[in-house]
């Protein structure tokens, strides 16, 4: 064994920055696929049903297939099919927005399904029409069930972000492998990619906690 | 007035009810008995569209509720309901759960809607519970509640469907003595009960269901002491 991280002290900073790369491309991701998922989610107990085909369709379709596949077809294919150039920012966060938005769209939907049935009719006796009864009564309630999941969701895409670099967005996993590549040693540019997922993981995790424990106290 | 004509509803192959008429007029207060699963929650959740009919028809007033015309939305607003399990809205306060809709529905503002409130909440004996969630009330307390946030609307007519059922022994008087006010001052009431001495005592009319027909309709005094049909004969021995 011939470890040595001293060697590759003077790269950290150049890794760190990565995590800045990251966490923008994973909370843009995230707010593409929450928006997009809330929709979806809404056409999905919605009375319409083309809507609702529409997303189920979109559902099996996005988590039928790998995301790297959506993630290569997003880079390649739009400057072939539009003649837009799309950079690799941008084909990164719409492939993980669309795919994350059809996990968040189930997440949502369970989560309205779980709230009881009486307090639709309990809303509907006393008139309230449906996009109130959704946004005030129902979606509140079903927010408990929701938050979990969803913050499990985020970490999932945290860890997944790293799959962009395959497209050369220069986030911690492209960063670490650069470097890497320069001084033809592997483990220890991995392993500090890898330290850095794991603290920012717990931290996500971590907060996940802390928010459940609120709602959990104000009922 | 609720006039009910022929009124038959199946769930798929299975019907529930059938040929039900019957009238319910301005100030009365009708009680529904009969077996479990002659089809009494169904009757009465078919009055507010609840549950759609399949035949018949039913008017609210000179409203036809299974109209395609009708603003159903519009029309529940004349009709309150009280659940056999409340249905308060959990994550609202109390005084909230009463506020809400007539504030969203029927537009009043918010000091209008939170002196009514206080007003009702006074009424059903539970004015020190305005700012308490539904979760640290009592059954009793949150059925009352529940009356109170039907109340709010102001409704013509009050629906309710087992309101003690689900309530502890000892709470069942609490929510029985509130109806009873709400009788004595002239609200037209429908209610599904199995508190026979309650239907006897605060009834002006009994309407006996069995297996989904209208089998009797009578008088509280006539009806308990002396039943037209064997049917009512049979289901007073079991449960008296
Ligand atoms: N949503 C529903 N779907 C299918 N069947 C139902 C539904 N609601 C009630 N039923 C059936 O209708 C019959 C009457 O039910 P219900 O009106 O609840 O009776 P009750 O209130 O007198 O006990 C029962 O056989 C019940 O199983
Ligand atoms: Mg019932």
């Amino acid at each position: 064994m011939n470890l040595d991280f001293t060697q590759f002290v003077p790269n950290i900073p150049y890794i760190l920055q990565g995590i800045l790369v990251t966490l923008k491309f994973v909370s843009v991701s995230a707010i593409v696929g929450f928006v997009l998922g809330t929709i979806l989610a809404l056409f999905k107990i919605g009375r319409v049903k083309i809507l609702s085909w529409i997303a189920d369709a979109y559902t099996s379709v996005f988590r039928g297939t790998p995301l790297i596949l959506q993630l290569l077809l997003f880079y390649h294919a739009t400057p072939q099919l539009t003649g837009y150039d799309i950079s690799a920012f941008e084909a990164g966060v719409l492939s993980f927005g669309l795919n994350s938005a059809a996990y968040i769209s189930e997440i949502i939907r369970a989560g309205i399904r779980a709230v009881d049935t009486g307090q639709n009719e309990a809303a509907a006796a006393l008139g309230i029409p449906y996009r109130p009864m959704m946004k005030d009564i129902i979606l509140p309630q079903a927010m408990k069930n929701i938050l979990p999941a969803l913050m499990n969701e985020f970490i999932t895409l945290t860890k997944e972000s790293a799959i962009v670099s395959v497209i050369g967005v220069f986030d911690i996993m492209r960063r670490s492998q650069i470097v890497a590549a320069e001084k033809f040693k592997y483990f220890e540019p991995l392993l500090i990619a890898g330290v850095i997922y794991y603290l920012l993981v717990m931290i996500l995790t971590l907060a996940g906690k802390m928010v459940e424990r609120r709602m959990s106290r104000s009922d | 007035m609720i006039k009910i004509e022929n009124l038959q509803k199946n769930f798929g192959q299975n019907e529930v009810l059938s040929g039900i008429t019957t009238e319910i007029n301005k100030g009365e207060v009708v009680a529904i008995v009969g077996p479990s699963g002659s089809g009494k929650s169904t009757l009465l959740r078919c009055m507010n569209q609840l549950e759609e009919l399949t035949s018949g028809t039913i008017w609210i007033d000179d409203q036809q509720l299974n109209d395609s015309k009708t603003n159903v939305m519009e029309l529940r607003q004349k009709i309150g309901m009280v659940f056999q399990h409340f249905h308060l809205f959990p994550h609202k306060t109390v005084l909230e759960n009463l506020i809400y809709a007539p504030m969203k529905v029927k537009g009043e503002g918010k000091e209008e809607a939170e002196s009514k409130a206080h007003q009702l909440l006074d009424q059903v004996g539970l004015s020190m519970k305005a700012d308490e969630y539904p979760k640290r009330l009592s059954g009793g307390q949150k059925q009352r509640v529940a009356i109170a946030r039907a109340l709010a609307m102001e409704p013509e007519y009050m629906l309710f469907d087992e309101p003690t059922s689900a309530l502890d022994p000892e709470m069942v008087k609490e929510v029985l003595d509130v109806m009873k006010l709400l009788g004595t001052t002239g609200m037209t009431m429908v209610i599904v009960t199995h508190e026979m001495a309650f239907a006897r005592e605060a009834a002006d009319r009994v309407l006996f269901l069995d297996e989904g027909k209208l089998v009797e309709e009578n008088s509280p005094s006539e009806f308990f002491n002396e039943p037209k049909t064997e049917r009512a004969k049979a289901f007073l021995d079991k449960v008296l």
